[in-house]
């Protein structure tokens, strides 16, 4: 459905995006994640129709952007990091301008817009002056207007930013449901967690360039293998980290003030195992927990390589 | 019938209908209305007051005078209101980061940019038909013949559309509405002023080189063509006032530009400027635009 290729842009002396190259499958939900200014923006912009890249091609259900860009906007749903709205206009005005933009016939409009409301849970707001909504109201409405002609693209960027807890899980929620449409949606980030909950392929931009690629899945399976253990001992522990390096389901152990971090690889049944076995031979052991796995550290590690 | 449908279907323009819609919802719009009607009135009060001595006898000649005073008023709030009407209508968009969602929908530039300026231009159409009941002091005394008072509303219109592309232009260009407008008042002031003063320097030299070539002192008729599409004296010259120029059709002795009615030249020129200020604006607005010159084969 997105295909990028050698994709580069240059805004001057700066190069925004140095050869990205990137292909997308229909109905896939994307994590586009990467620190402020790696060129995630850009490239939703270049897919968008807004940018003409330096080089490269990016094609969107088969249609060259820049050539073809009337085709490109019927297929997208696109919400920029910032936007504004027409304070003079109710939720349901807003969402009727937009759809006579996308040529939507008035009596199809009727049936439409009601039912975008009640998918992002504006319908109590349906005659509320845009003005008057809370920010993540209007990210909701503002997600609710790329949908008005049925796109099978969306390209979200960062919606979540700026957006408190409980509004976050209300717009994962939404975001869910699209994936049940079979929407194939593109979506930036600077926080990789963020993304993993709600996304089935996660990419990485740094400095303009793809980093990481792979599929969540991947990511969690990896996770469930390496956890950490935090033991907290009272006495000998010089004698506990020594121990402990003889089991053959620690892979690693280090030393964290009158604790140790064990790198542990078992299953379930290997770690009460290990925690029986230190009970045995009598280790005074004060806590003992299970850390989940750093998410991108785990990340980076599985994807290494990629994009290089 | 075919054309006419088509008209009103490409008048069925969403941004056109959504700006009417905004414009009325603004708390500004009725001050704007009060305000013009305000100078309007209080000028036309004035007058008559002044011309009877207080309220006596009145003339059709003062009529005459009463109505080229207002339609001079009218246009200087024309030049007044429109750059401050369209020079916010794209930049405004820009600022209020609504615009590059625009353009990713299936509006296209034509439609966006003609209207914005539709709209804009039916609001100051809007303010100069709540002025009717003013003119109406001047047709219940008579004076002035109707072909002047619909010569002078075309005026308006034609001079409305040419302020208006150059406006909606400038917005275009420019990211800010404030320079935008600044810069729009500056080119109207400089243009006005500019014709006048560049049309009399280029006839002074044109005596001097006859003068001090010897050659037969001969006048250069083209020359008024800076008059003709000066808004003022165009103006004037619609009631025979000014640097006002006859024109004899038919007449040997005169060139075939010297017989076009000025009211016309100034019409062409500023139809001119709005189809080139239009067509300009739809070519910049485009985020990517099409290149004018290579015309590459389609891929998909």
């Amino acid at each position: 459905m997105i295909q990028i290729q050698d994709l580069r842009k240059r805004y001057g002396r700066m190069e925004a995006l140095k050869g990205l190259t990137l292909e997308l499958e229909k109905g896939t939900v994307f994590g586009f994640v990467g620190p402020n200014g790696a060129g995630k923006s850009t490239t939703m912009s270049i897919l968008a129709t807004l940018l003409a890249p330096t080089s490269g091609k990016a094609y969107v259900g088969g249609y060259e952007v820049t050539k073809h860009p009337r085709e490109v906007r019927k297929l997208i749903g696109y919400m920029p990091d910032f936007f504004g709205v027409y304070d003079n206009l109710t939720a349901e005005e807003y969402l009727e301008f937009y759809a006579a933009n996308y040529d939507i016939p008035a009596a199809r409009r009727k049936v439409i817009i009601p039912q975008l409301l009640e998918l992002v849970n504006l319908n109590h707001k349906r005659d509320a002056y845009v003005d008057s909504l809370s920010r993540g109201m209007k990210q909701r409405l503002g997600l609710a207007r790329c949908l008005v002609h049925d796109p099978e693209v969306l390209i979200l960027d960062e919606p979540a930013s700026g957006l408190d807890p409980r509004a976050r899980i209300e717009l994962r929620e939404i975001l869910k449901e699209l994936r049940n449409m079979g929407k194939t949606i593109l979506i930036s980030s600077h926080i990789l967690p963020e993304l993993a909950e709600m996304c089935d392929v996660i990419g990485v931009i740094e400095e303009g360039k793809l980093v990481a690629f792979g599929r969540v899945d991947e990511i969690y399976t990896k996770m469930r293998e390496k956890r950490v253990i935090r033991i907290r001992l009272l006495d000998r522990l010089e004698e506990t980290i020594a121990f402990l390096r003889e089991q053959p389901s620690v892979s690693s152990v280090s030393r964290e003030g009158n604790g140790v971090a064990v790198g542990f690889s078992g299953d379930d049944e290997q770690q009460v195992e290990l925690l029986r076995n230190l009970a045995a031979a009598g280790f005074s052991v004060a806590s003992f927990s299970e850390e989940k796995g750093d998410l991108e550290e785990i990340f980076l590690e599985i994807t290494k390589g990629v994009g290089s | 019938m075919n054309g006419f449908m088509n008209l009103l279907k490409r008048l069925n323009n969403p941004v056109l209908f959504n700006e009417w819609k905004m414009r009325m919802r603004n708390g500004r719009t009725p001050w704007i209305l009060f305000a013009y009607l305000v100078v309007l009135g209080a000028v036309t009060l004035l007058y008559i007051f002044l011309e009877t001595d207080g309220g006596s006898y009145y003339s059709p000649y003062q009529t005459r005078d009463m109505f080229i005073t207002l339609s001079i008023l009218q246009l200087g709030m024309i030049f007044f209101v429109v750059p401050g009407l369209t020079a916010g209508v794209i930049s405004g968009e820009r600022e209020r980061q609504t615009l590059n969602i625009l353009l990713t929908t299936n509006i296209g530039p034509t439609r966006l940019v003609v209207g914005k300026w539709l709209a804009s231009l039916s609001f100051m159409t809007f303010l100069i038909v709540s002025t009717i009941p003013l003119y109406a002091i001047v047709f219940l005394y008579g004076g002035v013949s109707p072909v002047q008072v619909v010569k002078v509303f075309g005026f308006y219109l034609v001079t409305m559309f040419g302020i208006g592309s150059v406006g909606v232009l400038f917005s275009t260009l420019l990211r800010r509405t404030g320079i935008a407008t600044v810069l729009c008042y500056a080119v109207f002031f400089c243009y006005t002023v500019g014709t006048t003063i560049l049309g009399e320097i280029v006839r002074e030299l044109l005596y001097y080189y006859q003068r001090v070539n010897n050659l037969p002192r001969m006048r250069a008729e083209w020359l008024n063509i800076f008059n003709d599409i000066n808004p003022l004296f165009a103006l004037m010259n619609l009631f025979g006032e000014g640097p006002v120029r006859s024109v004899s059709p038919g007449a040997a002795n005169q060139s075939w530009l010297a017989q076009i009615d000025p009211y016309w030249v100034y019409n062409a020129c500023f139809g001119l400027v709005t189809v080139i200020c239009l067509l300009l604006a739809v070519y910049l607005i485009q985020p990517v635009r099409p290149s004018l010159f290579k015309r590459g084969a389609g891929e998909r």
